[in-house]
């Protein structure tokens, strides 16, 4: 068959105007800040010292490390009765922290949303540096300075999972807190409520659903946080991590590891299934 | 077959040529069946028609006649069942990927939500009419050649877009966002165009406006068109010919002045029982 | 309202009653579970584990307190150096986070995955591995493979953060609009194309700000990897503190903060610019 030519004729007069991508201020600027932050990474990767070849290899490396090393996990020693115990003080310290950072973060929360702070002058700054610095500083670093002050043991643990919880769940608190309806708080604020009762009576039920989802997401992360303070001296199974890392028992690590990603599944599967429940009921 | 015959018996009734398309065909749809699944229901039963170079052919019927599946698979959006389209003289339904993609570039095509990427600029917008001619190097810094970026400023100048060309593609109204798909079809040099309902998320005044730019656009570079419309008068109004369309079947293939109400009736299925 | 609805309503009433009353049952009962769960946790944790005797009573408390808060300011110029090391690793991280997350991603999302039954698992999977192991958890793999120093430390952070980045990009990929794709598709785009043009696009300013947030984040996780001796501010706090000067670990920890709000301040302009 041949191809049929068609009709179509397209020319059209030249343009007599001019265009480019090139936009003066906008796009020098723009290309000037990308140099700059591909000229940061390259910079970083040379003081660094970071061999680009040796990322790709680390792969193949941890594959053969895991299979060689770490196989086959040492199942006896999760199985100890010592160890199990562990565990459920991991979550008893997850628990607990995660209640006490959500019932201290609600409050700091109130201060730090903009919307329905107590004042904008001292209450909200300060409610959002509280949040911002139990946010900033890792868990980690909680864990050890309250090991430093108060020893070792859960008690450091638990506080160190409770300042985490404050920080991780006084934001998503804050940004719920700011984008309610402002209606019932100004109804109830015309009529002379207090601070108190507006939070109280407009507020909460506004937001009861949602902070509870966000609470049992917060236990979520604090399990994850939870297994490994125990590594800094903060209780729970992380001490049996740094122990077996320690003296290179890497089958014990493999099945101390096999345990806590397992739990940690568990842990998110079962706050998935609770938060869909909970979302349900809106 | 039944309709079949009723169309052509109408016809002859009506004193029309059996075939309206002139001598040269450029789509050619020969008893064309698409099903959505396989042993799924068939949404068109076996269509047959030509376009010639100068129609400009509404497509109009009831919603579900299967007036979209047409149009789309005339550039294999959908896939054929069964049947025949041949366009430019090649059967389309054989194509590979690459051949495919060499002969969309030569069918423009026009949508009804405009089928534009609201984040990139009028201008963008426009320019990647010319995708299909421009390399992976260019594409990738959106470095288009001089004479496409000619062109279209041309085609938005056309279009009444001057004045919009660094705006995005979303703060612009209705009419001016498928103004910017006009001119993206364009932009392609089409040598036939395909129009989904263009102007049914418009309002009446825009879609006239719509329809009239096309038609005196697609008269100035000769180009056939194939329009599916819902709005019967503008149908009239704008087209030369009509194919009506009704439950997978066509019903109605005739000039837009030779369509009397009876005929609209059928396709419309006002009287069948 | 006819007058024969009365007596079912009445009776709708008392099934009300009897449902809210059932309710409220099922509350307490759920308030006095949790409380004794809470007190027993409280109990076994904290009063049993706790080592009242050592931890010296309120003066031991107060006295170690007490260095912590005698700042020692003369580290303070040899934090510079550090702080920046540490936002070249959260820096790289992210990166190189991002890198991996590519591919993570697009397994993961259901409409682009090439293989339903293979890669989308696959990259489900993958999303959930990277954020249910912890960083340190990552690092002392890593450390494993690469040896100490900033790479390990760069890896962890990288693969902690690809969970949430490639989750947040395959959400927003099986949610894009379908109808400029087919356009770009229709003009005789190449799958490449389609891609860039049609897709990219519409994820950009979710992808950005994912990333921008995860950067936030990185700076945190970069400021502990010095455990792996992967350096920057995260090592010279281990330092600190094996050397007993809880003054000058109080600076460091001061110096993430400001640095961490050095970061807030970028990523709200960033955050600004690209949306
Ligand atoms: N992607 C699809 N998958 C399965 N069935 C489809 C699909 N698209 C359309 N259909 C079916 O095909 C039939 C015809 O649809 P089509 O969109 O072609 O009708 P139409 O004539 O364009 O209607 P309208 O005037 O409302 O646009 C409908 O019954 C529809 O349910
Ligand atoms: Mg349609």
């Amino acid at each position: 068959m041949m191809p049929v030519t068609t009709t179509a004729t397209h020319s059209m007069p030249a343009a007599n105007r001019k265009w480019s991508r090139y936009r003066h201020p906008e796009s020098t600027i723009r290309f000037a800040v990308i140099l700059a932050i591909l000229a940061f990474l390259g910079y970083s990767i040379t003081y660094l010292n970071i061999d680009l070849s040796r990322i790709l290899g680390a792969f193949p490396r941890l594959v053969e490390i895991l299979a060689t090393r770490y196989f086959p996990p040492d199942m006896n020693y999760v199985s100890d009765a010592d160890f199990l115990r562990s565990v459920l003080r991991t979550l008893e310290m997850s628990l607990l922290g995660g209640f006490f950072g959500v019932v201290c973060s609600i409050p700091l929360a109130w201060l730090a949303a903009r919307n329905i702070t107590v004042s904008k002058r001292i209450a909200y700054p300060f409610g959002r540096f509280a949040i911002m610095s139990s946010r900033s500083i890792h868990e980690t670093i909680w864990t050890i300075l309250f090991v430093t002050v108060l020893g070792f043991g859960m008690l450091a643990g638990t506080l160190a999972l409770t300042v985490f919880c404050v920080g991780f769940a006084g934001k998503l608190f804050s940004d719920e807190l700011e984008a309610i309806d402002m209606g019932p708080v100004e109804a109830l604020r015309s009529v002379g409520a207090n601070p108190l009762q507006v939070f109280q009576y407009a507020v909460l039920p506004q937001v009861r659903v949602a902070f509870t989802g966000i609470a049992i997401y917060t236990w979520d992360v604090a399990f994850r946080a939870a297994t490994v303070v125990g590594f800094f001296g903060g209780g729970g199974m992380g001490w049996y991590l740094k122990r077996t890392t320690q003296q290179m028992e890497s089958t014990r690590v493999a099945a101390i590891l096999l345990v806590i990603i397992g739990l940690v599944l568990l842990a998110e599967i079962g706050s998935g299934w609770l938060r869909k429940r909970i979302g349900k009921m809106r | 077959m039944r309709h079949e015959k009723i169309i052509v018996e109408g016809r002859a009734q009506r004193g029309l040529p059996a075939k309206v398309a002139d001598a040269m065909s450029i789509l050619e749809v020969r008893n064309l069946k698409v099903s959505y699944s396989t042993g799924g229901p068939q949404i068109l039963k076996g269509i047959d028609f030509e376009v010639g170079g100068d129609d400009f052919c509404a497509v109009i019927g009831p919603s579900g006649a299967g007036k979209s599946t047409l149009i789309r698979c005339i550039n294999r959006l959908v896939e054929p069942t069964e049947g025949d389209i041949i366009l430019f003289g090649q059967s389309v339904c054989p194509l590979n990927s690459g051949d495919l993609r060499r002969l969309r570039r030569r069918i423009g095509m026009i949508f009804q939500e405009f089928n534009l990427v609201n984040r990139m600029s009028v201008m963008d917008n426009v320019l990647s009419g010319r995708l299909g001619y421009t390399g992976a190097f260019r594409s990738f810094f959106k470095a288009f050649p001089k004479e496409d970026i000619d062109r279209a400023l041309n085609l938005l100048e056309r279009v009444g877009l001057q004045d919009h060309v660094d705006k995005r593609a979303d703060a612009l109204s209705g009419g001016q966002r498928q103004r910017v798909g006009i001119a993206r079809a364009l932009m392609q040099r089409p040598e036939i165009l395909l129009l989904d309902e263009p102007t049914s998320a418009l309002d009446p005044k825009i879609s006239r406006d719509v329809m009239g730019l096309i038609r005196e656009l697609a008269a100035e570079f000769k180009i056939p068109v194939l329009c599916n419309i819902h709005d019967v008068q503008l149908a009239l109004e704008t087209c030369n010919r009509i194919i009506g369309m009704q439950d997978g079947y066509k019903k109605f293939d005739g000039p837009a002045k030779g369509m009397r109400k009876q005929d609209l009736d059928e396709i419309y299925a006002m009287e069948v029982l | 309202m006819s007058i024969t609805a009365a007596p079912v309503s009445a009776h709708g009433f008392d099934a009300y009653l009897a449902h809210k009353r059932r309710r409220r049952i099922n509350n307490w009962l759920l308030v006095a579970c949790s409380v004794a769960l809470l007190a027993w946790c409280f109990w076994d944790t904290i009063m049993f584990d706790t080592d009242w005797q050592r931890m010296g009573g309120a003066l031991g408390i107060g006295g170690t307190l007490e260095r912590f808060l005698l700042i020692d300011w003369s580290l303070l110029p040899k934090l510079l150096v550090p702080a920046l090391e540490t936002l070249m690793m959260a820096t790289l991280g992210t990166i190189l986070g991002c890198v991996f997350s590519l591919p993570v991603a697009w397994f993961g999302a259901a409409n682009v995955t090439p293989s339903k039954y293979f890669f989308y698992p696959l990259g489900r999977f993958l999303m959930v591995l990277s954020r249910s192991i912890h960083e340190i958890i990552w690092a002392l793999l890593f450390v494993g493979a690469v040896g100490l120093g900033a790479l390990p430390g760069i890896l962890a952070v990288a693969m902690r953060s690809v969970g949430f980045i490639s989750k947040i990009t395959a959400e927003a990929i099986e949610n894009i609009d379908p109808k400029p794709v087919e356009a770009i598709r229709a003009v005789g785009g190449n799958q490449f194309q389609v891609m860039y043009y049609g897709i990219v696009p519409q994820i950009l300013p979710v992808i950005i700000g994912t990333i921008i947030f995860e950067w936030d984040i990185n700076i945190r996780r970069s400021a502990i990897m010095g455990l792996v001796g992967a350096g920057g501010l995260g090592l010279v706090f281990f330092r600190q503190m094996a050397m007993f000067n809880y003054g000058g670990v109080t600076l460091v920890v001061l110096a993430v903060l400001v640095l961490i709000a050095i970061g807030e301040v970028i990523s709200h302009y960033a955050r600004k610019a690209v949306i």
